[in-house]
């Protein structure tokens, strides 16, 4: 019996798996059939939703002043985000800020800054400062906190303690040693890390508008909202070409400063 | 000392640049220090009214939070298993060169729209329900699964293939018995990063109306239920760090395997 299972272990392994896939699929009482017949309402929809309105973009000035709105807020985000994740790691890190247990709170921040879904944040935000691109501002500079906090603690915590050592043998104090000799080798990753953000942050800054954020998210949101899928499908390709730029130019950039 | 005049300059200028930049910027977000400070008290007073969480609440929270995890384990499940089949086409050491091209680009276009549109448009097909938030979960796994499955399979190695097809092994043969052996524990762990990026998706995919415990949460807020918001908030952040630690121990289990 034993030979038999290890025999076909792979077979039972799918096995599992779909009977799985198939209680799961009880479990949340999906109707699998409703795919196939209302299929229909696809194709009516993909009929609606062509030929793209693109004119809507140049009708009016507001598209184009809400896609700078998303970039501002993901550039603000990614900033200030970034700046203060910096002090957080400075003082998370354990080999440059010496105080075990003021380190070990700070990295405690961090990690449940990273476990709370944005969702809740910008509902906080949204309570507190109203809705609009303020409150996707500062929902993205909590998440960046949570992110590049992580990123840029384990780099510091990574840097070759050589330089550093040398230098105290030389007298220097602790800030001369983090300008002379920490800093020089952080910044790349620091700028790195900064860029696969503001990436990510475009893409969070998009997503948020549906909660109040603002920016070209809040109006794909409402052109679907009121049904002007011609409209969306518009703001939809926008938005693709938009990621897909900034994204490209991120790695990009990012390459180009970590060859050098 | 014409260049370093020169340098200087142009530091400056990149300088001036940079504080303009984020002045408008600011302008743009409508970016108001006044508007934090009063912010901050009147945030700091709601979250004061959270507190304490509403206990009796918790036993309504386990079936929205179960369904949340089935949504996101479902999404996963079949998101990597599309991610698969397109990869094989991403892949260059199997596909042709032109798929391989059409498939990339497809790829990181699916990659730029965020999930929550993806619903918004399935939702008008389907309408709202587990249907659609499974079907916005899967096509979402394509952006991240198909380019992570892709490389990986492209860093088989080629004398495997070579060898395969020497040896008169069809493609499904080479794909059956070479590469998924050589790639599976990859994709494991690429599924299990994405499930925990699901998991928080699906909570936010909850709240436009696919259910679960994102729902409640949304739906205690804006009702203004402070303490059931906070008791299903809890709910969310055991879901999130469960799913972290598990997928974080079955990782480590199958880096010792590999081993």
């Amino acid at each position: 019996m034993k030979t038999f299972l290890m025999e076909h272990k792979r077979w039972f392994q799918t096995l599992l798996v779909l009977i799985g896939m198939f209680l799961l699929i009880q479990y949340l009482k999906i109707d699998i059939t409703i795919l196939f017949t209302d299929f229909h309402y696809v194709f009516e929809l993909i009929n609606e939703m062509f030929p793209p309105n693109f004119d809507v973009i140049w009708d009016n000035n507001t598209i184009f002043n809400s896609i700078l709105q998303t970039i501002s807020m993901a550039y603000l985000g990614t900033l200030i985000g970034g700046l203060i994740a910096f002090l957080f790691s400075i003082i998370a890190s354990n080999n440059i800020f010496n105080f075990k247990l003021i380190g070990s709170i700070a990295k405690w921040v961090l990690s449940f800054i990273r476990v709370l879904p944005s969702l809740v944040v910008i509902l906080i935000f949204v309570v507190a400062v109203g809705p609009g691109p303020f409150a996707g501002v500062l929902t993205i500079i909590f998440a960046t906190i949570g992110t590049l906090g992580k990123l840029f603690t384990e780099s510091l915590e990574n840097l070759d303690p050589t330089s550093a050592q040398s230098l105290q043998s030389t007298g220097a104090h602790k800030l001369q040693t983090f300008k002379y000799a920490v800093w020089p080798e952080f910044v790349p990753a620091f700028i790195s890390n900064l860029l696969y953000c503001f990436d990510i942050n475009m893409r969070v800054a998009v997503g948020l508008g549906i909660f109040g954020g603002g920016g070209i998210g809040y109006k794909l949101y409402l052109a679907m909202r009121v049904l002007h899928y011609k409209d969306a499908v518009a703001l939809i390709i926008c938005i693709i070409i938009l990621l897909l730029i900034i994204e490209n130019l991120s790695n990009y950039l990012r390459h180009k400063i970590l060859r050098n | 000392m014409q260049t370093s005049m020169f340098k200087k300059i142009v530091q400056i200028v990149a300088f001036l640049s940079f504080i303009l930049v984020t002045y408008f910027a600011m302008q743009a977000c409508g970016f108001k220090i006044e508007a934090l400070q009063k912010g901050l008290k009147d945030g700091m007073f709601f979250l004061t009214a959270m507190f304490p969480p509403n206990w009796t609440d918790f036993k309504s929270m386990v079936a929205p939070a179960l369904e949340t995890l089935a949504l996101s384990i479902l999404g996963t499940l079949l998101g990597s298993l599309v991610s698969f089949i397109i990869a094989i086409f991403a892949a260059s050491n199997i596909s042709n060169k032109w798929v391989k091209l059409f498939i990339r680009s497809f790829i990181s276009i699916e990659r730029s729209i965020p999930e929550l549109f993806i619903l918004l448009i399935l939702i008008a097909a389907y309408g709202l329900g587990a249907l659609s938030a499974v079907l916005a979960l899967m096509i979402g796994c394509i952006g991240m699964l198909g380019k992570l499955f892709a490389d990986a399979i492209e860093e088989t190695p080629t004398s495997l293939i070579e060898s395969m097809k020497a040896s008169g092994a069809s493609k499904i043969q080479i794909i059956y018995y070479g590469i998924l052996p050589d790639v599976f524990p990859k994709l494991i762990s690429y599924a299990l990063f994405r499930l925990e990026i699901n998991i928080r998706l699906s909570v936010m995919l909850g709240a436009i109306g696919a259910g679960g415990i994102g729902f409640e949460l949304d739906y205690a807020f804006s009702m203004l239920q402070y303490n059931r918001a906070l008791s299903s908030l809890i709910m969310v952040l055991i879901l999130v760090i469960g799913i972290e630690q598990l997928s974080a121990y079955i990782r480590k289990r199958l880096l010792i395997n590999q081993i």
